[in-house]
């Protein structure tokens, strides 16, 4: 099923680096570890469920191609990508991969954190194959990359997170594999190492070798791939030039986000939740330019976040607020109706009362990420403002930009202009207001 | 076999893990290689003072040897008895020897038990041959007792009774089966504790059980003449069960009983528990062998 042939030949003109025909695999969940055991002594059952992380893949990538794999998470990018890595073997179908396959699912995997750096590059070649020859010929060339300077003779336990990524992604790209398989494990290190690896990528490409791009970062996959792959619940269901897919995974991801609304409307209580609870929200809805309930938005569009409240107690001088939060739990902003110039005071609320409120954004400033809400209720009638109803994390939403333009984390309202001056005392005015 | 010529295969990977691995075991201490030396040493010393003034070893036990020849004749002085005296430097040296190799093995399947486990990292990230695992804790196991052997025949010398000789050429056909042994039983416990991660637990409590129930700690002709009565009133002439199965059915028996012979008594194996240990190795090392790689595929997906 799986077949792989070890030495590298010449890569220009070799025709298809990866064929699946027909790759599923199946997973089998057990509710209790007991259950695992009876099967596997073939006593009664069988007790599992199914899950098909990947059905009936067909897909053909030529040497050379760099190919991106798009999809939401649990839509079985990682799962292709492991098959594609010889790491787990199909269920069913065929799949052929020629070449010698490098995978970046895991920067750094089989590291020994009592170890030096350079012992560690010596055990890690050797796990991805090397011979010792070989691995005597890389390592200047992974110490001279990771740029770890002394460090690289120091036990890696002692090195930063950024350190290590440098390392591990240095071993793996020496190896010099026909096929690169990368899962996002480029988003870490600093903004120069990850120009770096990106010139290495490129100089890749342009040697010959084929790329398999994992990524729900839908801006680098377009920035990198010619030939995007659209993976949804374990199916592919699109592929072809990356602008065409791009925008089917767009519509897919407002389609989803909406579907998940009426589930995650309903409030669950996974996250934290305190206060008093005289008065209580009932409900928070994020509303997009249209009016309507979503979960998808794009940068700049104009959003509403609506809460519902109802009374239980009176309460003197209820204040509502709002907290925005990126995934990460980078506080964005937080606000409420107290602190303005002409804030708005709820006096006299009584049991039974119920209402909404609307906080609006004209234009969201965020790029594209992930994001959630967390809503305040407190009492402001007393020194210190003392909890009602305070819930984290209430409701999470995502950005898409489907043409990101700029980068970091918040989108600016920009004018650029340049003035030239020429050698002939001329000047020439340039400018752009958008 | 597939799984024994991938073995074949990755031998230099596997090299570089035991040394790893007893790198590992040092790294990051002062003495260093040093303590492989100390923790034998320490351990004699211990036996001496213990066996000598607190238990009074019944190693040279007159009677228990008396009443096992006359139970098992000849036989048992090969299969039972250890020559020589039962004095407290020789019991300290009889038991380090045993102790030596029961750790080693004992060593071996506790971290063998979880090594798939363990190394789930490396098992689901990277392409890696898992096969490799069981053998390079063995083999570390192993060098490790290698360390501490010789520290047996540096006391045997001393001690002068019974001397070093021809018998040693053994050594290597045991260390060969042990190696065998170890890793089969290795790789059925690994792969077992996938399907029932309990195995881990368990095998802390059966590796005790089985620890006791080799004669490691006392002389095996006290297993002999020991006796299980099965009438209320024993006078000695009711129905019993004898104890010597414990010692027919125990592999790390024969494989100690062997060790000792040619280390501590300077006399070659019973050629009969030799045999008996051989054939049970690399049977258990080929079933091993083979249940592994039934499911060595599966494995990614069990962790």
């Amino acid at each position: 099923m799986y077949e792989e042939q070890t030495k590298a030949t010449d890569r220009v003109g070799r025709g298809r680096a990866i064929v699946c025909e027909g790759v599923s695999k199946c997973y089998r969940l057990y509710d209790k570890p007991l259950h695992r055991l009876l099967d596997g002594l073939k006593l009664g059952g069988p007790r599992y469920k199914e899950f098909w992380a990947l059905r009936s893949a067909y897909l053909e990538i030529q040497s050379g191609q760099t190919v991106g794999i798009i999809g939401q998470n649990g839509a079985g990018k990682s799962t292709l990508l492991k098959l594609l890595a010889g790491i787990t073997l199909p269920e069913t179908g065929k799949l052929e991969v020629s070449g010698r396959v490098t995978s970046l699912i895991e920067l750094g995997a089989g590291f020994h954190p009592e170890f030096s750096g350079r012992e560690n590059i010596g055990l890690s070649c050797s796990i991805l194959g090397l011979d010792a020859e070989e691995i005597e010929r890389v390592t200047p060339e992974i110490i001279a990359f990771s740029e770890l300077g002394d460090f690289i003779d120091r036990p890696v336990k002692t090195y930063s997170s950024g350190m290590y990524v440098r390392l591990g992604f240095a071993v793996a790209t020496s190896v010099d594999p026909d096929i690169l398989l990368i899962d996002e494990a480029l988003s870490v290190g600093d903004e120069h190492f990850r120009g770096k690896c990106m010139r290495r990528l490129n100089e890749f490409a342009e040697a010959g070798g084929t790329t398999v791009f994992v990524s729900h970062d839908l801006g680098a996959v377009r920035q990198m791939c010619q030939h995007v792959v659209l993976l949804h619940q374990g199916e592919i269901v699109s592929q072809g030039p990356a602008d065409q897919v791009a925008d089917a995974y767009l519509k897919r991801v407002k389609t989803i986000g909406d579907e998940r609304l009426s589930f995650s409307s309903r409030m669950g209580g996974e996250y934290p939740r305190w206060g008093s609870g005289e008065i209580e929200v009932v409900s928070v809805d994020l509303l997009g330019g249209e009016g309507l309930p979503t979960r998808v938005v794009t940068p700049g569009e104009s959003v509403t976040i609506r809460l519902g409240y109802q009374v239980r107690e009176a309460v003197q001088k209820p204040v509502f607020g709002i907290g925005l939060y990126r995934s990460d739990g980078t506080y964005l902003n937080g606000c409420n109706h107290d602190w303005r110039d002409h804030p708005i005071h709820l006096t006299a609320t009584e049991p039974g009362e119920s209402g909404e409120v609307d906080l609006a954004l004209p234009a969201l400033p965020m790029h594209q990420g992930e994001y959630y809400l967390t809503t305040f209720l407190y009492d402001h009638s007393k020194p210190s403002p003392v909890a009602i109803d305070h819930r984290e994390h209430v409701l999470a939403f995502q950005v898409v930009d489907p043409d990101p333009r700029q980068h970091g984390l918040i989108r600016l309202a920009s004018a650029w202009a340049v003035r030239r001056t020429f050698p002939d005392g001329k000047t020439k005015n340039l400018e752009s207001g958008s | 076999m597939d799984l024994l010529r991938s073995l074949a295969r990755h031998r230099a990977l596997l090299w570089d893990f035991v040394i790893r691995d007893l790198k590992a075991r040092y790294v990051g201490s002062a003495m260093g290689f040093f303590w492989s030396l100390v923790m034998p040493i320490v351990n004699l010393l211990v036996y001496m003072v213990v066996f000598q003034f607190f238990l009074r070893s019944r190693w040279g036990d007159p009677t228990s040897r008396a009443e096992t020849i006359a139970e098992y004749g000849d036989d048992a002085i090969i299969r039972f008895i250890p020559r020589g005296s039962g004095g407290t430097e020789e019991t300290a040296l009889i038991m380090l020897a045993g102790i030596l190799v029961w750790a080693a093995f004992a060593e071996t399947l506790s971290r063998a038990t979880n090594s798939l486990v363990e190394n789930a990292n490396l098992i689901q990230k990277v392409v890696f041959p898992s096969q490799i695992l069981v053998p390079y804790l063995t083999l570390s196991s192993m060098f490790n007792m290698l360390i501490g052997l010789p520290i047996v025949l540096i006391g045997v010398i001393y001690i002068d009774v019974f001397g070093v000789g021809w018998p040693l050429v053994v050594a290597p056909a045991l260390l060969v089966l042990q190696c065998l042994f170890t890793i089969g039983v290795g790789w059925l416990l690994s792969v077992a504790n996938l399907y029932f991660r309990d195995i881990y637990h368990l095998i802390g409590v059966g590796l005790t059980v089985w620890m006791f129930s080799t004669p490691i700690f006392y002389p095996a002709f006290l297993v002999a003449s020991s006796k299980f009565y099965l009438d209320d009133t024993p006078d000695g002439n009711g129905p019993y069960i004898p104890f010597t199965w414990v010692l027919d059915l125990n592999p790390m028996y024969w494989l100690i009983h062997s060790w000792r012979s040619i280390l501590v008594f300077n006399e070659w194996p019973d050629w009969r528990l030799f045999a008996r240990l051989a054939v049970v190795a690399i049977a258990l090392f080929l079933f091993g062998a083979w249940a592994f790689e039934r499911k060595r595929t599966r494995i990614p997906d069990l962790l």
